[in-house]
């Protein structure tokens, strides 16, 4: 289970197909940092909805309502809690990085939109979730050093996942495999 | 030998101004060859004497706008390119790719120190494509390969971008002015941090921004679309608004240039050629 950074519900929006943004992170980070690059990249849309309405029930509601978080065509969701079902695959130690932009006009609309049709909801904010699967051969901490090493853009060659000029970096609890 | 300077538009896979790019730059009097992300050899062959990115949304903007295409092994003839003192310029998203690769600001070549992150000012967020203004920032365009033409009045340029808000680290924040290299700014020459007026949200009202040397400029607007007069719309104000009214009712409005030119212009003259 990933660890909740604040009250209320969190999910995690992923495309049906093999997420392009993934493919090309993974295939940039083998070139730049084969080292530390991990075997599998995972990318989310992750809204974290607070406030003391933000139940499953309701968040259920505003997902099934407003197709621009959840498009069914493409795109399926889970709450954040469920992402455990995958962990184990590959015998794989995941590694959750959440990705969010230190001024968020996304976050600021969606949490007007819903504050007006929602009472009961707190502001919502968005994040890129990137879920890093390192070799379980490697050490929880190994695999995390890894990750932050692919993670913080600090040099043209060195990390690529967030600027952080402008992004703000949060490692989510660990998940074993 | 070379008769003209040569001049290389670098394409990314996404890149979509490549052509009217290299066109202007021939327009204006130098040679140009538009090169894949994956010539690096010819590239280093061809040894050019300067380096345009043009805009677009060089692998879809995957990950984050410019930082995929900073990574691409191409960049490290630009790199050296620009450590070498040769002119570099990155429009919209070629501006992104050169602050994904640290070569703008620059203060320490090849580190991180400044962003363009998405829109965001009051009253206005997301992706915009409008006409502006800007102006050189006091003393910016003196010498500089790619301002030098510009003199201080303002000019119209368009905008079209999602990401072009220039964001610098808290420490930073006090030793921006020397790399200020354009602001926006109205017809008039005055400055705001209020939409429209700064139309993303930038920090100090920045359209562009350039390293310690100068020889690298990262701008959003896109002096392409502005080299010939006729592209500027009718309703532009102040003088490039005149100077449009005239060349119209003179019947030069087809040939006469645009302010976009004036970026293309300077650089002809850092290479001593276009001097009437």
């Amino acid at each position: 289970m990933i660890g909740r950074t604040s009250g209320g519900t969190a999910i995690a929006v992923s495309l049906k197909a093999p997420d392009p943004a993934a493919v090309t992170a993974r295939s940039t980070l083998a070139r730049i940092s084969p080292v530390c690059c991990p075997s599998v990249i995972l990318r989310y849309d992750h809204w974290d909805f607070t406030g003391e309405g933000a139940t499953e029930e309701s968040v259920t509601g505003v997902v099934r309502h407003y197709t621009d978080i959840v498009n069914p065509n493409k795109q399926k969701w889970c709450f954040e809690s469920e992402l455990d079902a995958g962990n184990s695959e590959g015998g794989l130690l995941w590694v959750p990085v959440l990705v969010t932009d230190m001024v968020d006009s996304v976050s600021e609309n969606w949490s007007n939109i819903l504050g007006r049709s929602h009472p009961g909801l707190g502001p919502v904010r968005y994040s890129v979730l990137w879920r890093l699967g390192y070799d379980g051969s490697f050490s929880e901490q190994e695999a995390e050093s890894m990750a932050m090493e692919v993670s913080v853009a600090t040099h043209r060659r060195k990390g690529l996942l967030a600027n952080p000029v402008s992004q703000e970096i949060r490692f989510l609890r660990r998940i074993g495999t | 030998m070379k008769d003209l300077p040569l001049v290389a538009v670098i394409q990314f896979p996404g890149s979509n101004c490549e052509y009217e790019t290299a066109r202007v730059v021939e327009v204006s009097g130098m040679e140009c060859r538009i090169f894949r992300w994956n010539q690096l050899q010819p590239l280093r062959d061809a040894s050019p004497d300067a380096f345009v990115l043009p805009g677009g949304f060089s692998f879809q903007d995957r990950v984050r706008a410019g930082a995929v295409a900073a990574k691409e092994n191409l960049m490290d003839l630009v790199v050296e390119g620009a450590s070498g003192g040769r002119p570099v310029l990155g429009i919209c998203n070629g501006a992104q790719v050169l602050v994904e690769s640290g070569l703008v600001p620059g203060w320490e070549p090849g580190r991180i120190e400044a962003a363009l992150a998405a829109n965001h000012v009051s009253g206005r967020s997301g992706y915009l494509s409008t006409w502006v203004f800007v102006r050189v920032r006091n003393g910016a365009g003196i010498g500089n390969p790619w301002l030098s033409a510009l003199g201080g009045s303002p000019v119209p340029i368009p905008i079209a971008h999602a990401e072009g808000r220039f964001v610098f680290r808290k420490q930073d924040a006090g030793r921006t002015r020397p790399v200020e290299a354009l602001a926006y700014c109205s017809h008039a020459g005055e400055e705001s941090g209020v939409y429209p007026l700064n139309p993303n949200g930038s920090f100090h009202n920045l359209a562009a921004v350039m390293n310690p040397e100068g020889n690298v400029l990262a701008m959003m607007p896109h002096p392409e679309r502005a080299f010939h007069l006729w592209q500027l719309p009718p309703w532009i104000p102040g003088e490039w608004g005149d100077r449009r009214s005239a060349a119209l009712s003179g019947g030069n409005l087809g040939t006469a240039p645009g302010p976009g030119s004036l970026f293309f212009r300077s650089l002809l003259e850092h290479f001593g050629g276009g001097a009437a």
